[in-house]
């Protein structure tokens, strides 16, 4: 006898599956916003990505057969984000002519999928992981992918239209309101006393940087893992905008050359070149000569944010609002690695061995 | 005899990584569930090692706290020190040394602060007693420090 598959099942019951749920409204949407009569099909949920839902489609007419990427607001996620900025910000780099996905829509009402959602083409051939890097093109990938970041700090936000989506800064501001606003993050969500984080809070406002050089879109999350590549080594896309923003671009590259990235090779930034190798790129694309004192800031502020990240998803899973697993080994195993990364800056006894030189 | 604590632990992220992931129905299973053994890898060294790092902690922090605590004598601060480590935990359980533990570290936060503010005046105690305060997050980061297999960037990402 034929056994009749779980989602058929549930189907027959009137209990749709996450999946059938959502090609059907996914299917109303496209045949209202995109091409009368399309539908979507072959769903995958992708893995990663913690601070979004993301699924990979196909939308399809008889006509027209496209891939797609939905990314669903959570109820809980690692990172609490503003879906518009996000979107807007790929829309601006995408524009500029930035590697980034083509963003299609910004969906805000509920009639379709029950939460918001956006949808990008999908970028095909491609994966994002840094433990599959070919060998032999790593510093293909490492070249393009800190030029990729120099040409982000290059660009205007003001000029790009993402004044009225982003926060207001200046270049004399924004270190403290990013150091206000992570600070906050960690008093707010810790579930228990970390007094290497208020440690570094208390350093971080003692020993002020200088005022950026330039008021630029930061990325936010721009590191090893969230960009897709091609098996020859190109770089085809940046993802993962959410945490996108004004503000000093010193503050994007700190965050791609923090240790975590590199926690398997550390001689190597973001498994990819060594530091200086890395710099220059991004010198080169950016344009901007690296001061190597606000750096040092900027540098102990990317550990600290980490912290504030892994914090936050901590409380998230604590209260139940997600049993995403990654949530909590986020919670566990990174704020313990970002603690030793805090004390190896800080400490007056610390080797240093997590500071490397970058130029 | 049965296995207990850790060692169960152990035992039911083999069965998850031997029988169950072989048979996932796509990658985002696969996916959970291998962070599933890799946070169950860690419960089992948390079963095994909790009590010992947070009597360890407490040993280590009492001292720090007392100099603190003389060398402010008279402050609130001090006093809350001082009738703080006169408490014993309710239990031994790990719920209560944590209760503890939370609150000696809140202590040494505040600490912290104050003996950074005298260093940054001169003082020479307040130099040696945020050595020795750094001293002890640094042997307390690498005693928490967890022995995890390597995971992958998708399994790091936010």
């Amino acid at each position: 006898m034929r056994r009749q598959p779980y989602n058929e099942i549930w189907e027959t019951i009137g209990l749709d599956s996450r999946e059938t749920k959502l090609r059907a409204g996914l299917s109303r949407f496209l045949d209202s916003h995109w091409r009368p009569g399309a539908e979507a099909s072959e769903l995958v949920h992708v893995p990663g990505g913690a601070s979004r839902e993301t699924w990979r489609f196909k939308a399809r007419t008889d006509g027209e057969d496209r891939g797609m990427i939905l990314r669903i607001d959570p109820e809980t996620s690692l990172i609490d984000t503003d879906r518009r900025t996000e979107y807007r910000a790929m829309e601006a780099a995408f524009k500029s002519g930035l590697p980034v996905p083509e963003a299609l829509y910004l969906v805000e009402d509920l009639r379709w999928l029950d939460r918001p959602f956006s949808i990008s083409a999908e970028v095909p051939g491609c994966q994002t992981s840094a433990e599959a890097f070919p060998p032999q093109h790593l510093g293909k990938i490492g070249q393009q992918k800190w030029t990729l970041l120099g040409q982000i700090a290059a660009l205007d936000p003001i000029a790009l239209g993402l004044g009225d989506v982003m926060p207001a800064t200046s270049v004399g501001t924004c270190a403290m309101e990013q150091l206000d606003y992570w600070a906050n993050v960690i008093d707010e969500d810790s579930l228990h006393p970390y007094p290497v984080a208020q440690a570094a809070i208390r350093w971080l406002r003692r020993h002020p940087p200088p005022p950026a050089q330039k008021l630029a879109l930061v990325h936010g999350d721009f590191r090893s893992g969230n960009f897709l590549y091609l098996p020859d080594g190109e770089i085809r896309a940046i993802l993962d905008w959410e945490m996108a923003h004004m503000g000093d671009p010193l503050e994007d590259l700190a965050w791609s050359l923090d240790p975590l990235w590199s926690w398997v090779t550390p001689g190597l930034a973001g498994r990819l070149l060594p530091h200086k190798e890395a710099v220059r790129h991004w010198e080169a694309g950016s344009g901007i000569t690296l001061d190597i004192e606000a750096f040092r800031w900027w540098q102990v502020f990317a550990a600290l944010k980490g912290l504030g990240i892994w914090i936050s998803s901590s409380e998230d899973f604590h209260f139940g609002g997600s049993q995403t697993p990654i949530l909590a080994l986020a919670g566990w195993l990174m704020t313990d690695r970002h603690q030793q990364i805090l004390v190896d800056y800080l400490s007056p006894s610390s080797p240093h061995r997590y500071l490397r030189d970058v130029k | 005899m049965i296995p207990r604590g850790a060692e169960a632990i152990g035992r039911l992220a083999q069965r998850i990584t031997n029988d169950l992931i072989p048979k996932a129905p796509d990658a985002y299973t696969i996916a959970d569930l291998g962070l599933i053994t890799a946070l169950l890898g860690m419960i089992a060294q948390d079963f095994d090692r909790a009590a010992d790092l947070l009597v360890s902690q407490h040993e280590a922090v009492c001292p720090i706290l007392r100099e603190a605590a003389a060398r402010m004598a008279g402050s609130d601060l001090a006093s809350r020190i001082e009738a703080t480590l006169a408490q014993a935990p309710t239990s031994l359980r790990i719920s209560d040394l944590s209760a503890r533990s939370d609150a000696t570290l809140r202590l040494m936060i505040e600490a912290h602060a104050a003996v950074e503010v005298a260093a940054d005046a001169g003082a020479n105690w307040a130099k040696r007693l945020d050595e020795a305060i750094w001293r002890f997050l640094e042997a307390q980061t690498a005693a928490e420090a967890y022995q995890v297999a390597p995971l992958t960037t998708d399994q790091t990402s936010g």
